[in-house]
This record gives structure tokens, C-alpha cells and sequence, in this order.
């Protein structure tokens, strides 16, 4: 493979690799607008420019390290010439003396390419003075479909967006119209930018020309705390950044892993966070209890402590374990390591009743380099729930197995004396009055979630718990990648974590559950069952590992991992 | 009008013979339809050819609106083209304009209320040594005068 | 010399027979060609090498050297640069006007050479008459059996077509001009690749201005070293088209021996027009930098005038008397480079725009003392760093201006006024 020498740092690359990623590679970061390592490189915003000599002999033009490819080796390459640096400090002159340096009211601000670009290599006046900035009138707020809007005035012309509807999405949506300085962005009229990649041109856009409606001035994204963690649209699981403030989510944003999502991410798993804010939260323990304010014959809500309510739920599972049937439903959004336990629970009281009910979502490609994944399930881990234990057993000779389809669809739910319900928003069935009323009729319900849902409310015990960004854990995709995420922010009220109410409750079944971390449960589920064999909580790499499971969806060579902006 | 028009596919069939790939055949189409959309194209124009040559309609307005001889608003019948590159102007083209502007009665890439001309500045036509000149439609009107350009517009049917 | 000098390119100028084939054949017409079909490809090549014959669309390449550098993959393509669109430049038009079947002679020889069976007559779109007259010749080439399966019985399979383009000048860059021919917006691909490796529809591809080719029937019939012995110098040799306009009396496309001094030039052009008196003039098209009056023995070849701190570029000459404002005549040609910016890189899209705004302030008396120094810098930061040579043709007028006309920008602002008198039609950037 061939060398090449980047401000005296050496790196050895895959002939052809241009030198914005061989730069990457050792440290040295070349600045760019319209590279972008999934487009075609177009050598446009001329802001990589950089020096090279080959064999010596220097290059008469300062060259453009995106479409510069290492070929073999004695290219000597600088990035810190005073050449460069002019030229950088000219290219940052022209991109700014038409650009509106509206700043305090652009939403880009804070995260714009312009912003720190002109911090690292502009300069601070402008000779700019005497003529009128180019804007155009019209077209400072365009909607280009129902996620994007457009500020034609702040473009810079960089056409990332364009080459991401041409060569990602390929649905072609935007061009590039007119001529010179008059270039300018758009849809042709009738054809709006409307696929489910859309907001990904947001993403990709270096400065505040395209916003995203649901963002659009949400928030300063300075205030924003970002944590890493994954979609829970659909089985997919793309890697997202979590933004949020003070725990009010105000964004999901796509983040690099070349194994799953690559850079992209769908327009509805992107909104899927909405669901936290419109759905009523559920957080404080509701017990419905006899007898309560002394009179008896009669029924309310009391006002229970975790203790007595895990109490109250080990003390009528452990009574009618032995007389009556307990069936435990599941859902698609449990962590691998709450689905674990919970399957340790029904294993305790000797219940085969356990299945996972999920929604079919919208069918969508999420593109990589292998192609793409395309997930059909509106949850992400119904595969890492069934792989810790969530799948039926068998039940007695004269008994007929309580699954989901049982319970949410026929009458299973009159055959049970307590029905566990983890979580109250596993998916729309939970918001189906009849099968909420068909639920009921089991003897004693008790709900974990962390919504309010209908199915919630008429719960005997209904325990609060956090929602994924609150919680860690791990979920099994589609592909049956096993992938990990960290809370992003902490839970409110009464919730605890549902690792933890879990060990709790289970711990007064049997001794030795202590572990009440997602990290201690994982490593001992991973123990214990063969398709984790060999993996460990802190061992798992940041892109996933993939689950040796017989009869699965065969995958192709690794790519690189590393990540360009 | 939905489509191109039959007369107007046929003649782009031959055309797309010549080339390797059906967008080659772009610039040519979007000829043959300006021919048949009145001397311009209005976006059903634009849509019948890209539906015609399988390309998205943004990437063929992208490619209208880079051409200066593709317009994308009503031009007159005849369409009156005036070089004003250097050496046009070394030699009066702003005559010429002007004397269009007095003789037509409207602005630059107006369209006169009978719909017969309409006139614009344009780049170097290539005709430097018989300056000042004007296109219209497809002919070169060459080594002008104020008076011989008032007789050529005055001539136009 | 030029008295003795006997036209090779417009030799067939004033003869209307030579727009029929019967009629170029008459006067030695596809005798070239029928020479090097009975060549090896590669001897063709190297004859065109040796006769030193220069790319005459304004770069001044070697054309047998482009010819060589062509890549291995099949099938291979001809594309005939006919964008002629550089303001001041006619030439090509005269050529394709006049002679259609010398030039459809030297693409099918090209073809031969570099093993290209197709070839694409990439004309501007506004040369309607140009473009039906080559039609009609190369229909009646093919009907008269020269193009087609079986080019003149040599079982070369040749196939001519003529492209129009639709009015931008960038189209006349060669990559521009190969997206232009794909379909394409014409905006130039990043170098490299090549088009002589990857070139039109991801093809190898020769791209050859329409004088350059004209050359090639010549040089075959009479050979490398009767070419070499027209011109100046080992480096600039064959005949040349001159096209002079501007303030002269008989402004004209002239043939020439290449390196033919500017004053005789302008003698054959019937001297500055109504008497005036030569102030500056332009070498070569309105990218080249304008040169001033004590220029007037310069020899106009190649390396001659690129010594002389301008450029050959298509030889295309305006010539401008002591009535003309040279500032109004370079922000003409600023307006001109920013309507003609393809607009996709950073430097030409802003640069021109900024300049042209800046010229015409300048026009306005509206400028400073400080607007050279700062018109130099755009220069300096559209300079070598745009995607294609535009930007860097963008600039040549106007450092010109700057380093070579201060007095006159000075006068503008001191007087706070254009000094000269002129109508002013055009509002600002149109």
C-alpha cells in the first residue's frame, strides 16, 4: 500500500484514498464543505486545498485533497503553508461576503461549518464593503417537502444535499439550477423533497441553508446535551445521537456506524422521540387497593413505596403460582437484559406464558455499504428479547399456551389470576380499548411502563419506569447485531430503573440477584446463553457485535470504521 | 398537452440513435421541445422530456436553466438576440439595444403585447467582425445601424 | 513573408464549390485522409507530433501529443470542440461555414489515429448555420461513402455527429463540454481523470478545437516538415487564423503564418478604424491580458506572446483606440466571466462577482485607492485555485487593467466619474 507524508507524519493507505481521509488517519483534519465520504467527490467548495510535492518536485497549483487520490508513494503533502492558509483565508472570504451572517437568528449556529471555519481559517473584517451582499428574495424559508426548509440566502452551494438525493436516496428530488452566482438549490415544482431519508440533507448541509422543520428553533444546539444512543423506530437500530435539555428531547440525529445505519437515519425514527412528549408519562407507583379510607367493599389508589408495592406484586404472583396462571407479555422495546429477567421471573413462578407482541412498522431501507437495512418491525429489540428467554415454553398437558396472540386477540386473559404486562406501550394494542378490556379480565394486572397508557390505567399495580433514552442497555437488530446504548438523560419521579425493579422483585423469589446493573445482567446473561457466548458489556464495540446464530442473515466484509464529517 | 407531442417524440427518437445513453440526448430534446412549447418551456415541457428520457424533472431543470438558449418564460416569435460583448460594444451595440427598446416599446426580455418580438442582450455571437450585430431566431443580422435596425424589426412578420 | 504566404486553411474561402464534396474533392479534398487510411494509426500520430502542430483553441497543447496519451479502453471518442464562444473569436464559425469537409477530413483522420469510431462536432448552439451546413456535408460524406462502416473502403467503421450546444461559454472547456455532451449541466469535472483516459460517456476521448483539426488533412498531404517550416520557431510552427476586431477598418479572420507581428496584422486589417490612434489591444480573446500600444511589433505566436506577459490564447485580436475606457471594456469582460461562471466552485462563482462589481464602482468613479490592491487579491485567490481554467481566464483582463492601466483607474476615481464619454445601456450585474 502506498505512503504518503502529511505534514511530516507518515501514514501508509489503500491506493486511491484521497488525502482528506489519509489526513484523517493521523490527526490532521483538512478543512471541507462538499466532500463527503458517501458522495461522489466534486472538488466544488475548493476549501481543501492543499500543497503537494511529488517526488520532490511541487505540484504548480495547490491542489484539492478530495479529489487528490494517493496513487503510490513520495507524495509529500502540507497543510500549513502560508500558501494554504491564504488560500483558505480567500476561499473563506468568498463564501462569506454573500452569505447574510445572520448567525444570531440561524438555527445552524453553533454547529455551523461557516462559523468554525471562518474562527479557524478567516479572517475577522470584511473588504466587502461597498457592494450588496446577493440574496434571494423569495426564498429565505422555502419548504422543499414536509421536513426540510430552505434558506436560499445562506447556501453556499456545496450541492451535498443535491448528490444525497441523486446517489443515497436516489430519489432526485433537488437540482442545481441556474448559472454562476446565481446557482441556487430547489425542487422542480410538483416534486417535493419527500423520502424517508429526507432530513439527512439537514445533516449534511455544512451551514443553516436547510433546517429541519421538527428542530427549527427548538433550541440553540450549544444547549444541547448529546448523548450516544440508538433509534427505537423500528428493528434497524440506528445509531443516534440523543439531544436534549434538562431531559426534554429536542432531537435525534443519525451517528456513524458503518455496520448499520452508515451516516442516515429515517425521517420517522427521527420523530419517534415525539412519543415521549405526547404520550402522558406514568410516574408514580399506582397500587389499586382494597378498603381504602377505612371503608371496606370499596376500591381506590394508594399511595405505595417501591418496597410494599414489589411486596404486594411477589406476594400474589407467589399465591396463585401454584393455582392459578400467570402469563407474562413482553414487548419489543425491553433491553436484552430487562427482557432477561423477566424471563427469569416467569421461569421463578414456573410460567411457560411469555411472548413478545410487536407492531409491523413501515418498511424502509436505511442504506450502507453493503446495500442497506430494511426493517419491517416498529420495535428494536423483539429479537434480543426472544433471544433472552421471551419465547413460550410449553405448558402443561391440559393447559393451552397463553402467547400474545392469546391474550391481545382471544380470551387468554380470563385464564390468568395475574398477568404481567412489561411495558404499558409495547405497541398500539396497548392503546386498543378492547384489548385493554380483554386484558382486564385477568384476576390481578400489574403493568411496568413508562406511559400512561389506557392499558396503564386500569392496571392493579402499575410501575413506573424510564424510557430508553433514561435507561442502558442492549438490543438485538434486525440482522442480529447486538448493539449497546447509555442513557442519555436521567429518569423523572418515581422511576427506577427497570434492571433494577426487576433484580428487586426477583430477588424475593429466589437468592442471587444482587446484579442491578444492565452491565452486571448482561455479563451473566452472556454467560448463560449461547448466542451471547463470549461477548461482555465493556468488550462490545462501539459499532455492535454480530450474534452467531444459526440460520441468520449472513453479512459481508467489514468496512472502515472510521468516521468523516 | 400531456407528454411530448408525436411529431416531437419522433424526431427525438432519431436523435437518440447517435449517442450511447439516452441523457445524451438531453440538449437535443430539449431543442425539439422548445420548438414545439412556442420558442420556450414551461414545466410540462420540462416534465414530457424528462419522463421521455427516464431523468428526474429537477435534474432537467437544472440542466434549462444553466443553457442561456433554453428560456423558461414566454419569448416573442421572434426572438431578437443583441451581442453586446467587447468588441460589439467597441463598435455601438448600446445603439442597438436602445434602438430596440425605442422601436419595440418594451423592456429587455419583454414580450411585445403582440407577442411578435421580444429582445435580449446577449454574449459574444461570435460575429465580431461584422459588429454590431443581432440574432434573430436562427439568422445573423450583421454590420448594423440604428436605421438598418429599425428596417429589419419594422420587416419582421 | 506574408505577402508570400499562400492560405492553407482558407485556401477554399471564396470558392463555394468546396461546400459540396465533388467540389473539396476537386481541389485536393480527402487526399489526407485517403493517406493515412494507408498509414498505421500510430504513424499518423506520430507525423501530427512532428509537424509540432499546437492546439490553436487557446490552450496550445501538442495536439499529437494529446493524441498519444489516449487511453487503452474501446470504444474511443472524437469530440470536435466547436463551442467557439471566447468573446472576440470567429474563426471557427468561417472554418465550419466555409470548408465543412476540411474540417469533417481532419476529425476522420484524428479518428483513424487515435482509434475512435465515433466522432461528436461539439457546436455552439447559437451557430445555427454552421451546424446545418456541417449536417449537410457529413450526410453527403457519408452518402460519397467517406464516412459510415466502411470509410472510404478502408473497413474503418467512422460515425459523425454534430452536437449543439445551448449557449455557455464553459461548454468550451473540455470537461465541460464532455458533461454538456452527456446531457449534462456543463459544469468541468475534476482533473484528473483525464479525458484522454476517461473522457466522454466514461470513455477515452480526444478533444480538438475545430482549427486544430483543420491542420491535420495539411499536414498529412504535404507532410510534418513543409508544416514545421510555416511559423516562428521550432515551437510554433503551421498557419494561423488571426480574427481582429474592435477599432480596426476591416475587421476579418485572417490566415497567417504563425508568429506574424501584431503591425502587420493590423495593416492587413486596414488599420484603426476612422484614423484613431491604438491605445491597447487583446492577443487572444477575451481571457488574455490586454497588452498595451507600445506592443505593436509583437509577434503573435504562442511563447512570443505569453513572454509579452499575455496569451495566444485562440488568437483572437480586439483592438481598442484612445476613445475607449478601458475599465468599462474590463468590467464588460468581468460581467461576461460572471454570467458565464458554471457556479459550482467557491472562488469563480464569488470571485467573478465580486470583480464585476467592483470594475464597474470603479467605471462609476466610485472607487479608492485601495480597490487595485484589492482587486489584485481576488485575482490572487481565483488564481490556480478554481476547478478549471474559467477563473483563471476571469483574471487575466483584469490584473492587466490593474498593473498596466493604473493611471487610467485613477483618473476614474479622482474625477469621480468615467473621464470618457459613452451611453451606458446595461445595468449592473445583467
Amino acid at each position: 500500500m502506498p505512503k504518503v507524508t502529511i505534514n511530516d507524519r507518515t501514514v501508509e493507505v489503500e491506493p486511491g484514498t484521497n488525502l482528506i481521509d489519509a489526513g484523517a488517519k493521523i490527526g490532521v483534519q483538512i478543512p471541507h464543505y462538499c466532500y463527503h465520504p458517501r458522495l461522489s467527490v466534486v472538488g466544488q467548495c475548493r476549501m481543501c486545498l492543499v500543497e503537494i510535492w511529488d517526488n520532490g518536485k511541487k505540484m504548480p497549483k495547490p491542489q484539492a485533497a478530495c479529489s487528490s487520490a494517493v496513487m503510490k508513494d513520495g507524495w509529500v503533502v502540507r497543510t500549513d503553508t502560508p500558501e494554504v492558509h491564504e488560500a483558505q483565508r480567500g476561499m473563506m472570504e468568498f463564501f462569506l461576503i454573500n452569505h447574510p451572517l445572520d448567525c444570531p437568528i440561524c438555527d445552524q449556529a453553533g454547529e455551523c461549518g461557516l462559523q468554525d471555519y471562518s474562527f479557524k481559517h478567516g479572517v475577522a473584517f470584511s473588504r466587502f464593503r461597498f457592494e450588496d451582499k446577493r440574496t434571494y428574495p423569495g426564498r429565505e424559508r422555502i419548504p422543499l417537502g414536509p421536513n426540510v426548509i430552505l434558506n436560499m440566502n445562506r447556501c453556499i452551494q456545496c450541492t451535498r444535499c443535491v448528490r444525497f438525493t441523486q446517489e443515497v436516496s436516489k430519489t432526485a428530488e433537488l437540482g442545481f439550477f441556474n448559472r454562476g452566482a446565481r446557482a441556487e438549490i430547489g425542487t422542480f415544482p410538483g416534486k417535493p423533497l419527500d423520502n424517508h431519508l429526507s432530513t439527512c440533507v439537514v445533516d449534511i448541509c455544512p451551514v443553516g441553508a436547510l433546517t429541519s422543520t421538527r428542530f427549527r428553533f427548538a433550541e440553540r444546539v450549544f444547549y444541547l446535551d448529546k448523548k450516544p444512543s440508538l433509534c427505537t423506530g423500528c428493528e434497524v437500530g440506528c445509531n443516534i445521537t440523543v439531544e436534549h435539555r434538562r431531559g426534554k428531547i429536542k432531537r435525534y440525529k443519525p451517528r456513524f456506524n458503518p455496520e448499520v445505519n452508515d451516516y442516515w437515519m429515517c425521517d420517522f425514527g427521527r420523530a419517534s422521540f415525539e412519543r415521549y412528549q405526547q404520550v402522558p408519562r406514568l410516574n408514580t407507583i399506582r397500587a389499586r387497593v382494597e378498603g381504602t379510607n377505612g371503608k371496606t367493599g370499596t376500591t381506590g389508589f394508594s399511595s405505595m413505596g417501591w418496597k410494599e408495592t414489589l411486596d404486594l406484586v411477589a406476594r400474589k404472583l407467589r399465591a396463585r403460582s401454584s393455582d392459578g396462571t400467570v402469563a407474562f407479555l413482553g414487548s419489543g422495546f425491553l433491553t436484552v437484559e430487562e427482557a432477561y429477567l423477566f424471563a427469569k421471573l416467569a421461569d421463578a413462578v414456573g410460567s411457560p406464558h411469555r411472548s413478545v407482541p410487536v407492531d409491523r412498522g413501515p418498511a424502509w431501507t436505511i442504506p450502507n455499504l453493503k446495500g442497506g437495512i430494511t426493517g419491517t418491525e416498529a420495535a428494536p429489540n423483539r429479537r434480543g428479547a426472544e433471544l433472552a428467554g421471551l419465547t413460550p415454553g410449553t405448558p402443561g398437558p391440559s393447559g393451552t399456551l397463553l402467547d400474545h396472540d392469546a391474550l391481545l386477540l382471544g380470551d387468554g386473559a380470563s385464564q390468568c389470576s395475574v398477568l404481567v404486562v412489561c411495558d404499558s406501550d409495547f405497541g398500539k394494542a396497548a392503546w386498543d380499548p378492547a384489548v385493554v378490556e380483554r386484558l382486564r379480565k385477568a384476576q390481578f394486572l400489574v403493568v411496568f411502563g413508562w406511559a400512561d397508557s389506557p392499558l396503564a390505567k386500569v392496571a392493579d399495580v402499575a410501575l413506573p419506569v424510564p424510557t430508553h433514552v433514561e435507561k442502558s442497555g442492549t438490543f438485538v437488530n434486525v440482522e442480529n447485531r447486538l448493539q449497546r446504548f447509555e442513557a442519555a438523560c436521567p429518569p423523572p419521579g418515581q422511576d427506577r430503573p427497570l434492571v433494577d425493579v426487576l433484580g428487586d422483585l426477583l430477588g424475593r423469589f429466589e437468592p442471587g440477584w444482587p446484579q442491578r446493573t444492565p452491565a452486571a445482567v448482561f455479563d451473566r446473561l452472556a454467560a448463560e446463553i449461547p448466542a451471547f457466548a463470549g461477548i461482555t458489556w465493556e468488550t462490545l464495540p462501539a459499532t455492535g457485535a454480530q450474534l452467531q446464530i444459526p440460520g441468520a442473515h449472513v453479512l459481508g466484509d467489514t468496512v472502515s470504521t472510521e468516521e468523516r464529517e | 398537452m400531456s407528454g411530448l407531442p408525436a411529431a416531437a417524440k419522433a424526431e427525438l427518437d432519431e436523435v437518440r440513435k447517435r449517442y450511447p445513453t439516452s441523457e445524451a440526448a438531453l440538449l437535443p430534446a430539449l431543442h425539439i421541445a422548445q420548438r414545439f412549447w412556442d420558442g420556450w418551456l414551461p414545466d410540462e415541457a420540462i416534465t414530457a422530456v424528462a419522463a421521455e428520457l427516464d431523468l428526474a424533472p429537477s435534474t432537467v431543470y437544472g440542466v434549462v436553466t444553466f443553457y442561456d438558449l433554453y428560456h423558461q418564460k414566454p419569448v416573442g416569435k421572434h426572438r431578437i438576440r443583441v451581442c453586446t460583448n467587447l468588441p460589439c460594444q467597441l463598435r455601438g451595440c448600446e445603439e442597438i439595444m436602445e434602438t430596440l427598446h425605442r422601436e419595440l416599446k418594451v423592456q429587455e426580455d419583454e414580450v411585445t403585447p403582440d407577442g411578435r418580438c421580444s429582445f435580449i442582450h446577449f454574449e459574444c455571437l461570435g460575429s465580431c467582425d461584422t459588429a454590431p450585430m443581432m440574432m434573430i431566431n436562427d439568422d445573423y443580422h450583421e454590420n448594423l445601424t440604428p436605421s438598418r435596425t429599425v428596417q429589419i424589426v419594422r420587416g419582421l412578420k | 513573408m506574408s505577402a508570400m504566404f499562400e492560405p492553407v486553411l482558407t485556401r477554399n474561402v471564396g470558392n463555394p464549390d468546396a461546400l459540396t464534396l465533388a467540389g473539396y474533392k476537386k481541389s485536393g479534398g480527402y487526399e489526407g485522409l485517403a493517406k493515412a487510411f494507408k498509414m498505421e494509426p500510430a504513424a499518423v500520430v506520430d507525423e501530427v507530433k512532428k509537424s509540432g502542430l499546437r492546439g490553436r483553441g487557446g490552450a496550445g497543447f501538442p495536439a499529437g501529443m494529446k493524441w498519444s496519451f489516449i487511453g487503452k479502453a474501446k470504444p474511443r471518442y472524437l469530440v470536435c470542440n466547436a463551442d467557439e464562444s471566447e468573446p472576440g473569436t470567429f474563426k471557427d464559425r468561417l472554418l465550419m461555414e466555409l470548408d465543412p469537409h476540411q474540417l469533417i477530413e481532419g476529425c476522420a483522420i484524428c479518428c483513424w489515429a487515435v482509434e475512435a469510431n465515433t466522432c461528436y462536432i461539439y457546436i455552439r448552439g447559437e451557430y445555427t448555420k454552421a451546424a446545418t451546413i456541417l449536417e449537410r456535408a457529413i450526410r453527403d460524406a457519408y452518402d460519397g461513402g467517406i464516412l459510415g462502416d466502411n470509410a472510404m473502403g478502408s473497413g474503418f467503421k467512422l460515425d459523425m455527429v454534430v452536437h449543439r450546444g445551448a449557449g455557455a461559454y464553459i461548454c468550451g472547456e473540455e470537461t465541460g463540454m464532455l458533461e454538456s455532451l452527456e446531457g449534462k449541466r456543463g459544469q468541468p469535472r475534476v482533473k484528473p481523470p483525464f479525458p484522454a483516459v476517461v473522457g466522454a460517456f466514461g470513455k477515452p476521448t480526444v478533444v480538438n478545437n475545430v482549427e486544430t483539426l483543420c491542420n491535420v488533412p495539411h499536414i498529412l498531404v504535404r507532410g510534418a516538415d513543409w508544416f514545421k517550416g510555416i511559423g516562428t520557431d521550432e515551437r510554433n510552427t503551421g498557419p494561423k487564423l488571426y480574427a481582429i476586431s474592435g477599432h480596426v477598418n476591416r475587421p476579418g479572420t485572417y490566415e497567417f503564418p504563425l508568429g506574424v507581428s501584431f503591425r502587420d496584422l493590423l495593416d492587413k486589417a486596414g488599420g484603426m478604424y476612422q484614423g484613431g490612434t491604438l491605445k491597447a489591444f487583446i492577443p487572444g480573446g477575451a481571457s488574455a491580458p490586454i497588452l498595451p500600444a507600445s506592443q505593436i511589433d509583437l509577434k503573435m505566436d504562442f511563447d512570443s506572446v505569453a513572454k509579452a506577459g499575455s496569451m495566444l490564447g485562440s488568437a483572437a485580436v480586439i483592438v481598442m483606440d484612445e476613445t475607449t475606457c478601458l475599465v468599462r471594456s474590463v468590467a464588460r469582460l468581468a460581467n461576461f466571466f460572471n454570467h458565464e461562471s458554471c457556479g459550482q466552485c467557491t472562488p469563480c462563482r464569488e470571485g467573478t462577482n465580486w470583480m464585476e462589481l467592483l470594475l464597474h464602482r470603479l467605471e462609476d468613479g466610485e472607487g479608492s485607492e485601495g480597490d487595485g490592491k484589492l482587486l489584485l487579491s481576488i485575482c490572487g485567490h481565483i488564481g490556480g485555485q478554481s476547478l478549471c481554467p474559467l477563473g483563471d481566464a476571469a483574471i487575466g483582463p483584469v490584473q492587466s487593467l490593474v498593473k498596466g492601466f493604473w493611471p487610467e483607474i485613477e483618473q476614474h476615481i479622482r474625477d469621480k466619474r468615467c473621464p470618457f464619454p459613452h451611453r451606458r445601456y446595461f445595468a449592473q450585474g445583467a
